[in-house]
Formats: structure tokens, sequence, C-alpha cells
């Protein structure tokens, strides 16, 4: 009884007649105007698909995962998207461990409609063999520390992740053609998920008196408000969703005005969502070409040099020619390889400069890409033909 | 290292102190008495420490460990802004931040009587003082002073209350007055209630006041005083 009293929020006689009182002259207890967000930070982990967003003193983790199952019997050719949430103690005393609450439902199924039902995932690109393996995607969201409009962090927390998430690359191969061969990243460099467009939840909380409309709730608004709306919108302005709770009656009108807020303010969220995408991909390219310097360069090293060696062969005798029949087909491999990697080099060298010659296993590069510019993958091909 | 020990209580006081630093030495110091506060405890022959904060000292002989917190362990004659959460036939139920909830009777007024009992509604913010904080009890608070009078304990009408860490409590109490107070006291009025469990409560006549106040406080947390004059200048400057 107690520890149940010492747990629910507990906000003050005077702080709620202070906040609506406040918001009469347009105030707001931490010094927002009305309709302004609060600042918003996005911050992307170590793995792919991994995002922690901020939002004020909320804080939202979001983790994306993929796994290859079989489809939904109605629906053969379409992966599958699923939603978990995850209100740990931690991040509010109300929120009690073990089974989900009404609430943590309800963030789940919001976001779930936003991604879901606007088809902003591309959930046929997912499809591997009909009706027999698909990839099911999974988005965890955690709560770490609840300040308010849980559900905007999290669905910006969502976005994000999906928006860095690689899934591994996969073929069908074996005799029948039925068998998948799933490429480690190493191999072949994972994929990006498809995705349409961002739809982001903006949500108003809405007060006793009619007139009174905030954007982006805190925690103490949030004790205080008697309606909340959540609009999820993508930057186009289409409307993907909106979730209503809360017994107050809202006009029309302000529904309309709300809407187009709405749409102002995911304009600037995606801006800010793909911004920060943006600066973790390049982030990222540069780590990847640093960790594939150390592991791939001893192979290209290695072709380089057999190159070399077979280009004297062909001139010399022809009685080798057939041992080395199978590697040449790696060897196109690898130089398919290298000319992706390459073109990846060219962009690092122009964010980085002469830096890349300085360093040990990075200095490959400045002796690797002249070499990748004069001969590629289709020359060297042309000779094998006309050996074989 | 042993004559190092004994001159070492000093050299700690007001000084950054972390759990397992030894304090004072006991078999140098005969014949004396002190009183330990909370954060330090006595392995036979010295004084260590339990927890990382600032060590204290207070003539002629107490002892503590003063650190910052988001929790309040409530402690006898601290002053602590409580929310009333229920009320039952002979104590409010208070809660103060605490780990328990604290029981305030209804009788401890000023002139408290059977006949004529307070009513306060669940959300009431009461400033009181803790009366009785004994391990495994609920706290005890009362609406008097040690004299029995009413003083400024009671029910705060309107205002704004935010919370804050402990330290932040301790640091407006402060005296001479903190910075960020005595600069915003200079050009705006307000009224402020402090409690020691992390609870400020600000009042001023028009709203917008009350925000920069709050704001302005919470905000000077982890800057030092003259950070803080700065801050709240500027603060002022863009209001005016």
């Amino acid at each position: 009884m107690e520890q149940r009293l010492a747990n629910c929020v507990q906000l003050t006689v005077n702080e709620k007649q202070f906040i609506e009182n406040a918001l009469l002259s347009e105030l707001r207890v931490d010094g927002r105007g009305p309709l302004e967000y609060r600042k918003l930070s996005i911050k992307f982990g170590k793995d792919d698909g991994s995002a922690e967003v901020q939002l004020g003193e909320t804080r939202v983790m979001s983790f994306v995962s993929a796994q290859l199952v079989q489809p939904y019997k109605d629906r053969p050719n379409e992966g599958t998207l699923s939603i978990f949430t995850e209100f740990s103690p931690m991040a509010d005393p109300s929120f009690e461990p073990g089974r989900p609450g009404e609430s943590a439902v309800e963030l789940g199924r919001i976001i779930d409609r936003g991604l879901r039902e606007s088809r902003a995932i591309d959930t046929e690109s997912l499809c591997i063999l009909s009706a027999k393996l698909v990839w099911a995607i999974r988005i965890d969201i955690h709560i770490l520390d609840n300040a308010g409009n849980l559900v905007d962090a999290a669905n910006i927390a969502a976005l994000a992740s999906l928006l860095t998430f690689r899934r591994p690359e996969c073929s069908l191969g074996g005799e029948d053609g039925q068998q998948v061969v799933v490429h480690p990243p190493e191999v072949r460099e994972p994929l990006p998920l498809i995705l349409h467009h961002l739809p982001v939840a903006v949500t108003f909380g809405f007060f006793s008196n009619e007139n009174l409309v905030v954007l982006d709730p805190t925690y103490h608004e949030e004790a205080v408000m008697t309606g909340r709306m959540t609009a999820t919108l993508n930057a186009n302005g289409d409307v993907c969703a909106i979730q209503k709770p809360g017994e107050q009656g809202i006009f029309q009108h302000i529904i309309m005005h709300c809407l187009k807020l709405a749409h102002v303010k995911a304009g600037d969220i995606t801006a800010k969502i793909k911004d920060a995408v943006e600066k973790h991909n390049n982030e990222r390219a540069l780590q990847k070409i640093k960790r594939r310097s150390s592991s791939v360069s001893v192979d290209v090293c290695g072709t380089t040099a057999r190159l070399g060696g077979k280009q004297n062969q062909s001139g010399g005798g022809k009685d080798n020619s057939h041992l080395d029949q199978l590697k040449p087909k790696d060897e196109a491999n690898f130089m398919e390889c290298d000319a992706t990697s390459s073109g990846q080099v060219q962009i690092n060298k122009k964010d980085e400069g002469s830096k890349n010659f300085t360093g040990g296993p990075s200095s490959w590069y400045g002796k690797k890409d002249p070499y990748s510019e004069c001969v590629n993958s289709d020359l060297l091909k042309a000779p094998m033909d006309s050996e074989c | 290292m042993e004559s190092k020990l004994s001159g070492s209580a000093t050299n700690l006081v007001d000084q950054l102190v972390y759990p397992g630093d030894v304090v004072l030495d006991l078999s140098s110091m005969t014949n004396q008495t002190i009183k330990l506060g909370g954060g330090l405890r006595q392995d036979s022959d010295v004084i260590s420490v339990m927890k990382a904060g600032r060590l204290r000292f207070s003539k002629p002989n107490k002892y503590w460990v003063e650190s910052s917190q988001k929790r309040y362990v409530p402690h006898a004659e601290d002053s602590v802004l409580g929310i009333v959460v229920d009320s039952r036939s002979d104590n409010f139920l208070v809660d103060i931040k605490g780990p328990a909830i604290a029981f305030l009777p209804v009788l401890a007024f000023e002139g408290g009587t059977r006949r004529n009992i307070p009513k306060f509604e669940v959300g009431a913010l009461l400033y009181v003082r803790v009366v009785k904080a004994n391990p495994g009890m609920n706290p005890e608070l009362s609406c008097t002073d040690a004299s029995g009078k009413a003083g400024e304990f009671g029910a705060l009408k309107e205002g704004y209350m935010f919370e804050c860490s402990t330290g932040l409590s301790r640091m407006l109490l402060s005296s001479p007055t903190c910075p960020v107070l005595d600069t915003l006291g200079k050009k705006l009025s307000f009224e402020i209630a402090v409690g020691l469990n992390g609870r400020v409560w600000v009042n001023a006549s028009s709203p917008s006041t009350t925000i920069i106040v709050a704001n302005a406080l919470i905000n000077s947390e982890p800057l030092s005083g003259v950070q803080q004059k700065i801050m709240a200048e500027k603060l002022l400057q863009r209001v005016q």
C-alpha cells in the first residue's frame, strides 16, 4: 500500500495550478513556448541498427535485429516487422517490472501503426524465397529515462535505428537454386533496409481549458493534461496515423491546426534524423575502410603478385595456364570487391587528405590506388577468356 | 604513514573523500570524544569513509560526509517539503522523498487538539520538520518548531515546486546566501522555501518570474559562485 503510494506520479496541487496558470500566459515551466520542441539529440551505437535518442531529459534506446523466418501464409512474399517495448523501472518508478503496462502497449502500437500501415518499410524486399524464407525485422525499444513524451522519442529512436540497420546479403545457390546462402558481412557488404518515407510522431497535449495546446509535453505536463493526441506524419505531410487517448473532446479546427503544426515539425525532425544518420554513415564508412585495410590488404597483395606472375605466364608458356584455371574466377571476384572498396577509398581520400599515407596499414591505399585505376576487372576477364 | 594519519584529520576537512579513505586515527587522539554523522564509520582504531562526498567538521567534535544525491535519507531536525498522499484518522501520510512514507500526526500543529484538525487534500504541499527518523520506522514529522510555534511551517499556497538534488538544496540554504539567490533577489521579488530533501518551492506575483527563478536555480547546480552570478545577471538582462 505504502509502496504503491510512493510509486505513483506525485504532483502537488500547487504545480497543477501553476502549470495551467502559466500556460494561460503562454509560458511553460521549462521556459519553452507552448509550441516549441525540446532539444533533440540522436546518438548511434557501435553495432548497426542501434540508436539512442535524447529529447530533453527523456532517453530512449532502440535496437533493430533481423532473423530469417517462414512468412505468414497469406503474405508469402513479405517480410515481417515487429516492435517490442521495454519499460525499465529505472526510467520511472511507476513502471513495474515484468508484464508490459498499458502505456507500454500503447507506445508499441502507435509506433507499429505509423511504420507498418503507412508501408514505410518495403517488406517485399525482405523476401528471399517466396513462402519459405523472409527476413523478420524486430525493433526493441528500451525506455531509459522518462521525462515526458515517450512516444515521440521512441518513434525517432526506431526510425534512426532502422535507417542505420544493415542486414546480411543473401543469395540463392545449390543444385536446385533453392539453397539460401547468407553472406557474412566481411564477404559482402550488408544491405540497408528500404524505407520509402519516415513517419514521425508528434504529440500534443490538451488541457481542461480548451484553448490550451502544448507540443511535446513534459512529464509534469503529462500529469496535468486531460487529453493527448499523437499524429504520425511524414515530411510530405501525409498523415500515417493518429492516436487520441483521453476523454477530452477536441474541436475539429484545433485538430486541423495541430496537423499543420505537426507537418512543420515532422519536416524538422526528419531533417535532423537524416543529418544524424548521414553523419553516422560517413563515420562508419571511414571505420570500415580502416578495418578492412588490415584484413584484406594481405589478399590484395597476393593477387597483385599473382597477377604479375600470370601476365608473364601468358607471354611465356601455355602449359601452366590450365593449372590456374580455378584462380581467375576468384581473382575476378576479388577485383570486384576491390573496385567497390577503392571507390570508397577515393571518397575517404577526399575527406582525410594526406592522412592515409601516414599510417601503417592504411598506407596500402596509397600504393593500391593507381593500380586499381589502371587495371579493372573487365580488362582482366578478357585475356582469361582468350586463354581458355 | 602513521605520522601522516594523525595530522590528516584536519587536512581532509572540506576535501573530497571516497569510500575507504581513513579520516581519523583514534589511537593518536585518546581522551577525546567525537561524534560521527552520515557516511563515516569506525573500523577498530580508525574512522573510515563509506560514501563519496565532502568531509565536514563542526566544532567542537562532529564529523560527517556530505554528498549530493537524488534520494533523501531522513534525519531528525531537517526542514523538508512534503506532499500529502493520504490522510488517516490520526496521521497524514506525507511523501518526503525518503525510502518510506512519513507520518504527520494530526495533532502536530500549533495549538493542535482533537477538535481543530487541519484538512489537507491529497497533493497539498507542506513545509515540515522531521522529528523522528529511526531506522526501520516511518519518519515522524511536525508542523511546529521545537518550541511548539508554527513558525514558517505549514501548507504552502500557490507557487511552483521543483525537485533537485540534496546538494543543490544545501547550497541554497548555505550562509552567506548563495550568489544566485543573492543576485536574483536584488532585482526580482519572490518567495522561496527550500527543503533539505531536494525540493524547492518558489512563488512570485507573476508566473514568468517564478519560471525564471526556478530555472536559474536548477541551472546553477554545477556552477561555481562567480559563474552563478554571471548566469543570473545575464538572465536578468535578457528579461528586462
